[in-house]
């Protein structure tokens, strides 16, 4: 009976809250919403959106098209460390004489005294603003008056002269929301492409409208026969549009996860990016539509092709450079190397030339666009086969559509006649050909070809990159082990070396690994091939180890890994919600032989074994042996897709899990 | 939760913007260098020299010419690259060129080829202080950079000391200082730590001059005291000056503090009538003094709430206590001026308190009087013991400065004039943790166990802040601190803060799969589940620098644990003990049964500070205690 009746009161509070939708309007705020003790979908939030909404509208003025954007918030702060969400930021674009501007703001802190709702109103003392640079302003203000419990609103309208730009649409934040609505007004003129992020369902409806703005002419004189003065005129034109609608209800905050890459890709939210603006009587001015049209564009505007075509500011050098050589590949090579090691990259990210070739190649120094636009011009005027190709970096938004925002960097491809490739980024001074730095292989990227063709593509390796550790040791009988350690480091590990490890002395070395491998004494350390790119790196040393056994009565146990044993899972979170990226798939191979002091017999040893994820995305394979007094053992962890899916998170962190009790296992010696 | 104002970072800023001079053209090449100041070092200072000349009170002159070579990557930061200013403050002249290896000029940047930004200090909503940088790409090391600045500031409150040290891994080659004082400005000079270096000291009548040659790259050393204390500083200040265009003078303390009354803290406390009756109601029924103080500090916390506004000379002075009441923020000087003008509404003596808050027990000068500190607390002198109140924390106990401004001299601004003392010290065993568990072994090597944890001091202040936190981040934050304990499972946590009696107690329930190791039929355990000692001190084979153990503390463990149906425990280790001038450490295990035995260790760590010769033998104290608490013990199938 008692389930019956809760059931039916479950019922009517669903329907009621469709048929009564609360209507959120400034100024009217409730006393439920400001007694609220906390969210009630997520207990853990010290604030919430209670609503917010976002309209964004084309008004038209006498200096043409505004682009306007009104945003009205309300927040519970449910404790003391919401405290953070009372104070908003508004960045303000400028450049010459056009700016943003921010309009009637208004803002009131709601909180309950003695059972009344006191409200506290923002003044411009609680308002500041700030030249940040020559391109933003920043308008900050914090809510007056705030308390554990207290509700606040804001409103204000942004007018921007920028009408290409409308700013990304935040659909999640880091506290949840219950409401967020969003209008966005497109007069016919404005075509957007519109593309979306994160795990969400976002809920859009496309309605279409109309409108009338009055357009004035002003009076002017025309010469001839029945010239004289024109009287300026009104005219007034009427004009469809598309209004984008979104609604999102019940919004979880957006959670941080390590190993997740760039968050940015997850969070939800909507960008809107122009493709064409067409006005009556007037040509279409196209921004982007298809993929060919914005390598199109790209290709053809002139910092990027324009600087491409350039060759006669390194001529000389080319000539010299490639002067006798014919096989393609050593003419690559040159050509890469001397690039690399001419041009410093400023960690300026974009795709086309930034700076202008002729002024990076002068001075040494630019931005992706300058360096790798050279690379590509002077591998195409030495007759290979080299196209730039466009990227999203790690950095950037994943571009789910064509659109020419989608890029902020470039490299460079090479087809040599044999039909293999090599991607080539010359900003990177540990690079090689396909060995490309994080934030190019964490992307994605276009292949841009001379007929304006163009192809995706991802970097990510196949094939895992290795370390291949060995150990040849000795165990006395105080627990003692002394021995030799070596490690080659692999293909992207190689790299990944270089770029940590590249400049460092070999005594901050030591101390990395001493501390890495809690080593007392690490003697005769030797890190060799670090400037000889295309192989591995190498380092070795000889140590001593006093704490890696355990000597009790007549018996002696220790791991046979000894100190390059796993010790700690780094997935120590009971859920997770985005992908597991680790740039590039690896493998550790470990190869230890151990000789057992003399007197000693090996009465345990951990037993051979393997196990795997499922679609073989990794395995682990332990082999041990004992010969002649010496316990060998072959260990290989190879994870063989650079990215896990959150729903494969659990089978990962048990495998890591399996792996740290296998290699922990202990090896038994006996006084004979 | 504590922040710092404005005073920080001008100190810190003027300090970065030292900059320095030299003729010599072969000073531009950096082919052939003194293998001497190449070694360990990132960057040499090939010569920085500074005439800072005062003009007037209002006027200070500040002419710099800093020539590095730069031999890696790691040295581009001290390479210049920006001037500070603020609207007072004007750059006069600025540019920086740079040189190749041979000495050729590669890139000159004049003034118009720096951008112009405002300084974001990291915790403030909004300040004045703005800066202009320029961007360089070095294209190949070393490279050399001459940068010259010259700026006049209308502010001589502050002058910028000598530091000619300021980094590890950075050389000198040559420094000079100069300070040019034709007005014949009465001013004072304090040399610390020029004994230890071959400092140069020349005395004028209208000048100073101070000079180093030679000083190679210091590396820096775990447990060391701070930069600052280790090497030469010379500070300068004017017994009249200005600040903000207010005028003041001081000589001593006495009257320094007493000019900071009266002309940035007295007459801005005035209150709404309201806020003082609602006040006087809430201490009605308090007894005593310190019961109504805490009554007006809670209040204050949970009133307002930390925001910092550093604007003009309100970088320097306190928000009106009726705008703190209206906007319910500011930052540590509004809120504790706040707080004072509610006691003196209630008649309760207090005093603005001026501080270096940070974790090293920074001291205000007490030899030297000028404009110093980072951070504003309150004083409350009650029968002869002083409470010390944070009052930009919404969370800090009353009376509680564990950590940030504890243990260190501090101004305390009176009426009468300013007056040195010194905050609370936390002693060893206050900073206690003291631990009780019961943990079961399982047959399949899992464990599952509970502990309760009580901590106060310091390791209060550590932790207390987690019962604020979302409990999956709890949870996680339990992971991480025994991170050492594999597939760690929280079941359970009662987290409780006492705030008067400022303790912390967490109470978890736990367990973790694979806890033991198998080695054929015995299983190997760790039976310090929960408080190893597991970090590895580095080894210096010539430690140049004294072992600071800045904070002492007390860690009493006692579990008790049982071993699986099935198994024995065989002979146990004897006690182990070990002394040393450092404290003490004991690890003793006993059988109380066949099934069951008690775990118990005591670690107590004395604070202060020891001469470089005895960092080896704490190094091999904590190395034991590593090894000991690490140490297992084998249980018998039978």
């Amino acid at each position: 009976m008692g389930k019956l009746v809760v059931w039916g009161l479950g019922v009517f509070l669903l329907f009621s809250s469709s048929v009564f939708a609360q209507k959120y309007k400034f100024g009217k705020v409730s006393k439920e919403e400001l007694q609220e003790k906390s969210y009630p979908l997520d207990s853990s939030a010290n604030a919430a959106v209670l609503y917010e909404s976002r309209k964004v509208d084309y008004i038209y003025n006498s200096q043409g098209f505004h682009l306007i954007t009104e945003v009205f918030k309300r927040i519970k702060i449910y404790n003391k460390e919401g405290f953070d969400y009372a104070t908003e930021e508004i960045s303000l674009y400028k450049r010459n004489s056009d700016q943003e501007k921010v309009m009637s703001l208004k803002g009131i802190t709601y909180s309950l005294v003695n059972g009344e709702i006191k409200e506290t109103k923002l003044k411009k003392d609680g308002i500041f603003n700030s030249e940040v640079s020559e391109y933003f302003d920043e308008i900050k203000f914090t809510m007056p008056a705030l308390q554990e419990g207290s509700v606040i609103e804001y409103k204000y309208r942004i007018e921007s002269p920028f009408v290409a730009n409308i700013d990304r649409v935040y659909l999640q934040h880091e506290i949840p929301a219950k409401k967020i609505e969003v209008v966005i007004k497109a007069p016919e003129y404005f075509n957007f492409k519109k593309f979306s992020t994160g795990y969400l369902p976002i809920d859009l409806e496309e309605v279409k409208y109309s409108d009338k703005f009055n357009y004035r002419t002003e009076s002017r004189l025309i010469a001839g026969l029945n010239g004289g003065r024109v009287k300026g005129s009104s005219h007034v034109v009427e004009y469809q549009g598309t209004k984008y609608i979104i609604n999102s209800e019940d919004v979880p905050a957006l959670k941080l996860e390590p190993y997740s890459g760039n968050t940015q890709n997850y969070i939800s939210s909507m960008v809107f990016e122009l493709s064409f603006v067409s006005f009556p009587n007037s040509p279409i001015e196209n921004f982007s539509t298809t993929w060919e049209a914005v390598t199109k564009t790209i290709y053809e505007s002139s910092n990027f092709g324009g600087e491409l075509k350039k060759s006669n500011y390194y001529e000389d050098d080319l000539n010299q450079l490639v002067s006798g050589i014919s096989d393609p590949i050593k003419k690559t090579a040159a050509i890469y190397n001397f690039v690399k090691q001419k041009m410093n990259w400023n960690k300026v990210y974009s795709v086309s030339a930034a700076k202008g070739v002729k002024k990076a190649y002068k001075e040494g120094t630019g931005s992706s666009g300058d360096i790798n636009l050279i690379l590509t011009s002077m591998l195409s005027s030495a007759n290979i086969d080299a196209n730039p190709v466009i990227v999203s970096s790690s950095s950037k938004v994943i571009s789910l559509f064509p659109t020419r925002n989608g890029f902020d960097y470039v490299i460079t491809r090479v087809k040599l006649p044999n039909g293999n490739i090599f991607y080539l980024d010359a900003t990177d001074k540990y690079g090689l050909p396909n060995i490309l730095p994080d934030r190019v292989v964490r992307g994605r990227g276009r292949v841009i070809a001379k007929n304006g063709t163009s192809q995706a593509l991802t970097f990510r390796p196949t094939k895992p990159s290795s370390n291949r550790y060995s150990i040849q040791c000795e165990l006395n009988s105080e627990g003692e082990v002394n021995g030799k350690f070596s490690v080659h480091h692999l293909d992207y590990l190689a790299h990944g070396f270089r770029v940590r490890n590249g400049v460092k002395s070999d005594e901050s070395n030591v101390k990395r690994l001493e501390k890495k491998y809690e080593i007392n004494d690490l003697q005769n350390y030797k890190v060799s091939g670090v400037k000889e790119y295309g192989k591995g790196v190498n380092e070795r040393f000889d140590f001593s180890l006093e704490d890696q056994s355990e000597v009790i009565e007549d018996e002696i146990f220790f791991s046979p890994l000894l100190f390059l044993r796993d010790k700690e899972n780094v997935f120590k979170s009971d859920e997770r919600i985005y992908p597991v990226d680790y740039g590039y798939p690896f493998s550790n191979k470990y190869m230890i032989n151990i000789k057992v002091p003399e007197g000693y017999e090996v009465t345990e040893i951990p037993k051979s074994g393997s196990f795997s994820l499922p679609d073989n995305m990794g395995k682990f394979v332990y082999r041990s042996n004992v010969a002649n007094g010496v316990i060998q053992l072959v260990v290989n962890e190879t994870i063989n897709n650079s990215m896990i899916s959150a729903e494969d998170y659990f089978v990962l962190k048990e495998f890591y899990n399996q792996v740290i009790q296998k290699e922990n296992e202990q090896v038994v010696l006996k006084k004979i | 939760m504590k922040r710092q104002i404005q005073l920080a970072l001008v100190a810190i800023f003027l300090c970065v913007s030292l900059k320095i001079s030299a003729q010599d053209a072969t000073i531009l090449q950096a082919i052939i260098l003194d293998s001497t100041l190449t070694k360990d070092a990132n960057a040499i200072i090939r010569s920085e020299d500074v005439v800072i000349q005062i003009n007037s009170i209002n006027s200070i002159t500040v002419k710099t010419k800093r020539i590095v070579t730069v031999l890696n990557k790691l040295g581009n930061r001290h390479a210049d690259s920006y001037e500070p200013y603020d609207p007072d403050t004007k750059i006069k002249k600025v540019q920086a060129i740079v040189y190749n290896a041979f000495g050729s000029e590669i890139k000159k940047f004049k003034k118009k080829d720096f951008h112009d930004r405002s300084m974001y200090d990291g915790f403030s909503l909004i300040g004045d202080n703005r800066f202009i940088y320029f961007d360089h790409t070095p294209i190949s090391y070393p490279y050399t950079l001459v940068y010259e600045s010259e700026v006049e500031t209308k502010n001589s409150a502050f002058i910028e000391p000598w530091f000619p040290i300021s980094n590890y891994h950075v050389s000198l080659e040559s420094a000079s200082y100069k300070v040019i004082n034709p007005q014949r400005i009465s001013l004072r000079t304090k040399e610390k730590g020029f004994e230890e270096y071959p400092v140069e000291l020349l005395d004028g009548d209208q000048e100073i001059t101070y000079r180093l040659v030679k000083v190679p790259a210091l590396k820096k050393e775990y447990m060391s005291p701070p930069l600052s204390k280790i090497v030469p500083l010379g500070k300068v200040t004017l017994d009249s000056f200005s600040l903000v265009n207010v005028q003041g003078s001081a000589k001593d303390w006495k009257t320094m503090g007493k000019w900071q009354y009266n002309n940035l803290v007295s007459g801005r406390d005035k209150l709404p009538e309201s806020t003082i009756q609602n006040i006087s109601k809430l201490v009605g029924g308090a007894s005593s003094t310190k019961e109504k103080v805490k009554i007006i500090y809670e209040y204050v916390q949970d009133k307002t709430r930390y925001i910092s506004v550093q604007l003009g000379i309100g970088g320097w002075m306190p928000m009106l206590a009726e705008d703190v009441d209206r906007l319910g923020y500011g930052d540590c000087k509004a809120l504790t001026n706040y707080t004072k003008a509610l006691l003196d509404s209630q008649n309760i003596e207090s005093y603005y308190t001026i501080v270096y808050g940070d974790s090293d027990k920074r001291d205000i000068d007490s030899e030297f009087a000028s404009m110093q500190g980072n951070h504003v607390i309150l004083n409350i002198p009650e029968n002869e013991q002083d409470i010390w109140l944070e009052c930009t924390s919404q969370t800090t106990p009353f009376g509680f400065i564990a950590g940030f401004t504890d243990d260190r001299n501090v101004l305390v601004v009176k009426p009468e004039g300013g007056e040195i003392k010194r905050t609370k010290k936390y002693l060893p065993d206050e900073n206690s943790l003291k631990a009780k568990a019961k943990v079961y072994v399982k047959s399949d090597k899992s464990i599952v166990g509970d502990i309760e944890m009580i901590s106060g001091g310091i390791q209060y202040g550590d932790r207390y802040e987690t019962k604020n936190e979302p409990v999956k981040d709890q949870k996680l934050h339990y992971k991480e601190y025994w991170d050492y304990i594999n597939n760690l499972n929280i079941s359970s946590m009662q987290l409780d803060d006492d705030k008067d009696a400022i303790e912390y107690t967490e109470k978890l329930e736990v367990s973790a799969t694979n806890y033991a190791t198998k080695a054929g039929n015995r299983l190997l355990i760790i039976p310090n589940v929960f408080n190893r000692y597991t970090y590895k001190m580095p080894k210096y084979d010539d430690r140049k620098t004294p072992l600071v153990i800045s904070r002492g503390f007390v860690d009493e463990d006692v579990y008790e644990i049982h071993i699986p149906e099935g198994y024995s425990m065989g002979t146990l280790p004897e006690k182990k003990v070990e002394e040393s001038d450092f404290g003490s450490y004991s690890y003793q295990l006993e059988k109380l049964n066949e099934r069951q035995l008690k775990f118990t260790r005591k670690l107590i760590i004395k604070d202060g500070t020891y001469p470089k010769e005895k960092y080896e033998e704490y190094r091999q104290f904590m190395s034991k205690i590593r090894k000991t608490d690490k140490s297992k013990i084998v249980l018998k199938q039978q």
